[in-house]
């Protein structure tokens, strides 16, 4: 298998005909092991034969127990081999077999022996088998040796230790955690590897105590680090503690000047290292970026594969957040798409498609078109999707794109790829008005010869939905019809439903349908026939089903309001009776619910450990949620959910979260509350909110949490009556709860509880609150359409400002709207910026903001507001709003 | 190990071949690593830590070469014995004379060992270590006790010995020399 690797390497094809390792058998190898039982050990062949060994282990080949026993003892003999070759081996079959514990304790002293002999080879390798063998007892035993060994004159010893101390970290803390005085010496080491290794172990040892580490990266960031390993290491941690301590934007960011000095280090790993750091830095400015991204421009036209590799790829994420900075590197990026690498290659076209502006994206699909058949399909799939993004973003070159697709789709490809340019299709063509006829009868000419049942059905649902609202709905009647007749029973059943919802839509097509609906009562399938039936009775309007056309709509197009999964098992659970089965005896309860209210006794705790978070992403598993708890169903529909907000500090006693949930007369405080303590269990927990700062709220409801155990989260409610529209408040909270000890042993939780409080965070309900994020396609159009009936212009001054970008990220977190047209991004050094909103405010209103910012040479910013609505009021709302932000 | 004595030893193994492989077993505390160090250095030590698994010693006695098995006297480590037996020249077994209570156990220990087919034939060399002590068996009850007489398959003997005070050290020596001459 290694043979047409070498063939290809003219100077060594004498030598390497064949590997060693051809061939070789478990069975034979196995016999070949007894020389380990020679009275007269030969090593050279011991070696040999161990090296097999490893080969069968390595290439998954398994022993059975009696196998494995009888290899480890013979191999426990060759401990009284002197050779430094074999006994190197005897180590590694060691770690390699290690068969039960009982067993292969038998080795212990013999190791011991070495760990303390004169040969530094056998200290480390000693060291680094024992630790991976020893037991808590046994390494109080040997703990002096091994804190002697971390502080050894030769590296490798030290090495050794320093990485067993790792890995005994993870079992014997307390132990390890001796060992500081000595890994901090280790810490000043002239050899590379310890202090890697060292400064490692001493991150893992304090890693919980933030303060400690923080020291740790301030210390060692003036300058006693040699190594470039031990270098990318501290970048790292120095960027975590950049991370939590919070970013702001004002002042100087801790360490920015350590990462920035690292830019202009010896060793390549480390600039990288340091340009990524940069790069990844929350709320990164543009003059922070530009130092990293000048090196990582550099990378791009590197000789060495690797190095391009490593910063086209952290480009391609610095252009997801921040296009402009990237687009100086365009023309080394546009280079790279001919490179041999198709990894490179890839991540430089869609790094371009991110960062391309109007006028490249014909030249761009161009290229693109060349290369994608060469490439693989999760490649393929990483263009497909920037290609969609970039079609959001310049609607105008739908065309091209869109050809793009419809062109990828007929070439060959696995199910991934297809779906992948199926669904952009689908969302060009919902958020495209344009592009919807065109898409469509793309789509239509796909399931002609599609090999997917998955993707026919979707498409045909799709179909369904959109097609009758185009000019001419009579032309995909063909292809929906040519599928009952050629493909197979699922897209049959998915074709007739179409087909009705074409029929219910489109009067003038009616008769017709009738017609093909008729030719399906002949079908061979019963869901197909079924189907048929059913909507030909529904059409006829018969009064079977549903008498008026709006209940026929209603059914084939209206969304099934339980959750599928407690259908389903509902529909198990439900015996054929003379009572028919009641969808509306189908718990509307999400399942996350039950599972964590759900106590646990006499099980251990940390056996929920898996349980799911429950449905934090989406607005639609809130609202779940929400509508399955009754006290909340008459709040009317929920309008916004925010992102889940902080309460407490990363590893309290308590995680507390809360996402604020908006109705139009209520708001609903929803804590995610998690209990991190294994010996307690918390009951009756609720929290208390003091809303003397928020005047215009009223609590109505609080909804408490009967228990809450170790590690499954649980949620609790307060609920507040509000006015009308918008109102603000600053609410704060206390966790009240009972706590009982649990005996972590049994799970068992203790009778009696104390009560107790835990205070947590402040709250506030701001404007960002009512307002929902939603892009429009093209925001000329959809300014223009609005007109400037409700139109409101107004002026403000925004004082001193550290940039332009900044004073625009704090207008629209401000006003927590979504920025359309890649407009968020402020190019360096500009003088003034144009930045478009939109928006959908509570009441469901719709808002488009133009916001203009100049600034001057004190940094003095000023900003035009220009907001247009549905409702004047609104309009007037947006301009309080940022007169008081 | 310098080139020139390797190549020595070479020619000596050459002229000579003897060199023999012995498993010294026996319960815990009986003395078996004190006895590998007498042999091999001569010296005692009142102080010595249980051993863990196994040690391996070469020693050299005139022109034999004597390599050692001492394994550790542990309930666990008494199932792998057998392991390290299997053919030596001779198996050691230590016993602590001094520990009465002990004595039952070592008896049925030894007779479980020398159960297993795979170590038939191999002489074995009894040791009641300890006679210093003067609580100590006489060599007589010693053999009594341990049923050395129903040993019929292998030639056995048996000496009372003192690694503390050096005592009859010389004739275990001498009786392994004896006994590599006659394995080779």
């Amino acid at each position: 298998m290694a043979q047409p690797l070498v063939k290809k390497d003219d100077d060594r094809d004498d030598e390497a005909e064949y590997s060693p390792f051809l061939g070789i058998e478990k069975g034979a190898v196995l016999q070949e092991a007894r020389v380990f039982n020679d009275p007269q050990l030969d090593p050279r062949r011991c070696s040999q034969v161990i090296t097999k060994l490893l080969y069968l282990l390595n290439q998954g080949e398994t022993f059975t127990k009696i196998e494995a026993t009888e290899v480890f003892f013979a191999v426990t003999k060759l401990f009284q081999s002197r050779d430094i070759g074999l006994r190197r081996m005897v180590y590694l079959m060691i770690k390699e077999l290690s068969p039960s514990a009982d067993e292969v304790i038998i080795v212990t002293s013999s190791l011991m022996k070495d760990m303390n002999s004169k040969t530094d080879m056998y200290r480390a390798n000693a060291i680094r088998v024992l630790c991976r063998i020893t037991d808590g007892t046994l390494l109080t035993q040997i703990e002096r040796y091994l804190k002697q060994a971390i502080v050894d004159k030769n590296p490798v010893v030290a090495s050794a230790a320093l990485v067993s101390g790792i890995h005994l970290l993870q079992t014997n803390p307390e132990i390890v955690k001796r060992w500081s005085n000595e890994v901090q010496e280790a810490v000043q080491s002239r050899a590379a590897l310890v202090q890697f290794h060292a400064l490692a172990l001493l991150h893992q040892i304090r890693q919980n105590d933030r303060l400690a580490v923080s020291k740790l990266v301030t210390s060692l960031t003036r300058g006693t680090v040699r190594s470039p390993l031990a270098q990318c290491l501290l970048i790292r941690y120095a960027s975590q503690v950049i991370h939590e301590s919070g970013n702001t934007q004002t002042g100087e960011r801790p360490f920015y000047d350590y990462l920035e000095s690292c830019l202009r280090h010896k060793a390549e790993m480390v600039i990288f290292e340091a340009a990524r750091a940069i790069t990844e830095l929350s709320g990164v400015t543009s003059r922070e970026l530009t130092p990293a991204i000048t090196v990582l421009q550099l990378f791009l036209s590197s000789s060495k594969p690797v190095l391009r590799f490593a910063a086209v790829r952290t480009l391609n994420k610095v252009a997801m957040t921040h296009p402009m900075a990237v687009t100086n590197c365009n023309i080394d990026m546009e280079s790279l798409i001919s490179d041999q690498n198709r990894s490179i290659a890839t991540l430089a076209i869609t790094t371009l498609l991110k960062t391309g502006n109007e006028s490249s994206v014909d030249r761009l699909m161009k290229q693109i078109t060349n290369f994608m058949s060469d490439i693989a399909d999760e490649f393929k799939i990483v263009v497909v999707e920037a290609i969609r993004s970039l079609c959001l973003k310049f609607p105008l070159k739908y065309r091209s794109l869109m050809n793009f697709l419809s062109n990828i789709l007929r070439e060959e490809g696995g199910f991934e790829y297809k779906k992948a340019i199926v669904d952009s299709i689908v969302l060009l063509i919902r958020d495209i008005p344009d592009a919807k006829e065109s898409g469509l009868f793309h789509l239509c000419e796909f399931i002609e010869d599609c090999e997917f049942t998955y993707l026919s059905t979707q498409i045909l649902h799709f179909l369904g939905n959109e097609g009758p609202k185009t000019s001419d709905p009579s032309k995909y009647i063909r292809y929906i019809y040519n599928r009952v007749i050629l493909e197979n029973a699922t897209v049959r059943a998915s074709a007739v439903s179409t087909l009705a919802k074409f029929g219910a839509m489109v009067d003038s097509l009616k008769p017709r349908i009738f017609v093909l609906l008729r030719r399906c009562l002949f079908d061979s399938d019963d869901e197909v026939r079924d189907r048929a039936t059913l909507y030909l009775n529904m059409l006829a309007g018969d009064g079977i089903v549903g008498e008026t056309g709006k209940d026929v709509k209603e059914f084939l197009f209206g969304s099934l309001n339980v959750p599928l999964g407690n259908l389903e098992t509902s529909l198990k659970n439900y015996e054929p009776s003379e009572e028919p089965f009641d969808i509306n005896s189908v718990p509307k309860d999400v399942k996350a619910q039950p599972l964590a209210e759900k106590k646990a006794p006499g099980k251990k705790p940390t056996g929920l450990g898996a349980a799911p978070t429950g449905p934090t992403s989406t607005v639609d598993a809130y609202e779940k949620l929400l509508s399955s708890i009754p006290e909340f169903a008459g709040f009317g529909k929920l309008f916004k959910s925010s992102a889940p907000v902080e309460l407490t500090e990363a590893e309290t006693e308590y995680a507390v979260n809360v996402v604020k949930h908006i109705y139009d007369g209520h708001v609903v405080f929803q804590y995610n509350c998690t209990n991190t303590v294994p010996e307690q269990l918390l009951e009756n927990v609720s929290v208390v909110v003091d809303a003397s700062e928020a005047e215009e709220f009223s609590e109505v409801v609080s909804k408490h949490l009967r228990s809450l155990p170790y590690d499954s989260p649980g949620h609790t409610f307060v609920a507040f009556e509000k006015p009308e529209g918008v109102a603000f408040g600053k609410f704060s909270n206390v966790l009240r709860f009972i706590v009982k000890e649990v005996d972590t042993s049994t799970g068992e939780a203790e009778e009696e509880g104390v009560e107790d409080e835990y205070q947590l965070e402040d709250l506030d309900v701001v404007a960002a609150d009512y307002m929902l994020k939603v892009g429009v396609s093209n925001f000329k159009n959809a300014w223009d359409s609005m007109g400037d009936d409700c139109e409101r212009v107004d002026e403000y001054g925004l004082g001193v400002r550290e940039s332009l970008a900044e004073a625009v990220n704090a207008v629209i977190n401000i006003l927590g709207m979504q920025p359309c047209e890649g407009t968020e991004v402020v190019p360096s050094n500009s003088r003034s910026h144009t930045c478009l909103l939109s928006g959908v405010f509570i009441g469901n209103v719709k808002v488009l903001v133009r916001l203009s910012f100049g600034i001057d040479g004190p940094k003095q910013v000023a900003m035009k507001l220009a907001v247009r609505s549905e409702d004047p009021a609104v309009s007037d709302t947006i301009h309080e709003i940022v007169a008081s932000g | 190990m310098g080139l020139w004595e390797s190549f020595l030893n070479w020619l000596r193994s050459l002229f000579f071949k003897q060199e023999m492989e012995l498993s010294l077993v026996g319960l815990q505390n009986a003395g078996k690593t004190s006895l590998v160090n007498v042999i091999a250095t001569g010296g005692y030590s009142e102080d010595m830590i249980p051993t863990v698994g196994f040690n391996m010693r070469k020693v050299t006695k005139g022109s034999v070469t004597i390599k050692l098995w001492d394994l550790g006297g542990q309930r666990r480590f008494r199932s792998m014995w057998e392991r390290y037996c299997r053919g030596v020249s001779a198996i050691l077994y230590v016993v602590d004379a001094a520990d009465r209570d002990g004595i039952p156990i070592s008896r049925s220990e030894l007779h479980d060992l020398l159960s297993k087919h795979t170590l038939s034939g191999i002489p074995l060399l009894v040791l009641g270590n300890k006679i210093d002590k003067s609580e100590a068996l006489s060599k007589q009850a010693l053999v009594d006790q341990l049923g050395l007489e129903q040993i019929k398959d292998r030639e056995v003997c048996c000496y009372m010995i003192s690694c503390k005070d050096s005592v009859n050290i010389d004739v275990v020596i001498d009786w392994l020399i004896k006994h590599s001459k006659t394995a080779k």
